[in-house]
């Protein structure tokens, strides 16, 4: 039990690091790149985005 | 795909309040509230952004120019998303705090050290969006985009600490605040993931807001399972003399203690009382004749 809960944590702290270096300098983008973990669905796109970011469109 | 992702977040996004509204009842019931403080705020602004934004999702189909509706929900939930960067990190070191408790030298020079290290990433975070070409909503999104990279990398830190310091804390993989931490951990974990991916999709509907929704409705029902059952009372800490545990909190407990002083020279002679002064005089009146007549000494030992 305490190897299993090691490792867990463990791929958790290696892939928190392979993902920091894949992310795109923030200062690099104009678009959103952060992420909020949530049930809510993200607004990806910037606010004056044409579509709305697909907002009040059922999804199509 | 992005009806199915509709109609599949469109069923979540209530959940969300709803696991939000349970956890803090169970943190209220199980009396942790008080040590926990910093994570019911969080689950709070959760809530509050919840109740803002179902009903503009709603209503941006149902009455709302969808426009406008998208640009309110956009700052509220990257406002939400702001208190939540502060509020983790608040939360990381209300966790440090309680679990370094016992060794309260350790915890003091942890708790010294963290704040530094918070205070040096909000100034990088602050710095990185310092670039010529971003202002207004985009230096903003940059900053909170590196603050919040920083809070997840301190709180996998933070993770790593406490799984594998946990026996000498006392700890198990039962308690509550490896519970916390595993939860604040694997949102962390899904934060960089994500935050490496995100750039890839350009609807709010899409494969990735379903991935988020799942993470935090396991971290949610994680935590509401170790505050809904009793947590396994905290272990007598037992450490061998040898621990470099025990040796570095006593070096700790000693770091900053207030130290005596003694004065060595340029004390001007009406800082004393008249009576120290005489027994000072006396004293070295005598000093000479001590030292010069060791036959003295022989005289009275014989």
């Amino acid at each position: 039990m305490k190897n299993i809960v090691r490792a867990f944590v463990v791929v958790l702290a290696l892939t928190g690091a392979a993902a920091t270096t894949l992310t795109p300098p923030a200062s690099a983008q104009h678009k959103v790149t952060a992420t909020r973990t949530s049930m809510l669905p993200v607004p990806v796109c910037a606010p004056d985005d044409p579509n709305a970011c697909g907002m009040g469109l059922g999804g199509h | 795909m992005n009806v199915l992702n509709f109609h599949l977040l469109s069923q979540l996004q209530y959940v969300e309040p709803a696991l939000c509204g349970m956890l803090v009842y169970f943190l209220v019931r199980s009396k942790a509230a008080r040590q926990f403080g910093f994570l019911i705020a969080l689950l709070c602004v959760r809530l509050m952004c919840s109740f803002i934004c179902i009903p503009l999702l709603y209503f941006s189909a149902h009455g709302i120019e969808r426009h406008l509706a998208y640009q309110v929900y956009f700052y509220v939930y990257w406002a939400s998303y702001a208190l939540e960067a502060i509020f983790s990190l608040l939360v990381i070191y209300s966790i440090f705090k309680l679990a370094m408790a016992p060794l309260k030298g350790l915890q003091t020079l942890g708790m010294l050290v963290f704040r530094w290290v918070a205070a040096i990433s909000v100034a990088v975070a602050i710095g990185v969006a310092l670039t010529p070409h971003l202002s207004g909503i985009k230096f903003m999104v940059a900053m909170i985009t590196q603050l919040q990279q920083t809070s997840s990398i301190l709180t996998l830190c933070l993770l790593l600490f406490v799984c594998f310091a946990i026996r000498p804390m006392g700890l198990s993989y039962g308690s509550r605040i490896f519970g916390v931490s595993l939860g604040l951990g694997f949102l962390a974990t899904i934060n960089l993931v994500n935050s490496a991916w995100i750039a890839h999709y350009v609807s709010m509907y899409s494969l990735f807001s379903v991935i988020n929704a799942l993470a935090v409705g396991l971290t949610l029902l994680t935590w509401s399972a170790y505050f809904a059952f009793p947590e396994p009372k905290r272990r007598i800490i037992v450490l061998p003399t040898t621990s470099p545990f025990l040796r570095w909190n006593q070096i700790s407990m000693a770091l900053g203690d207030d130290p005596g002083y003694v004065a060595v020279g340029g004390i001007p002679p009406d800082l004393f009382a008249p009576a120290e002064l005489e027994v000072m005089r006396r004293a070295s009146a005598k000093m000479p004749t001590a030292l010069e007549s060791p036959s003295g000494m022989h005289s009275l030992s014989a």
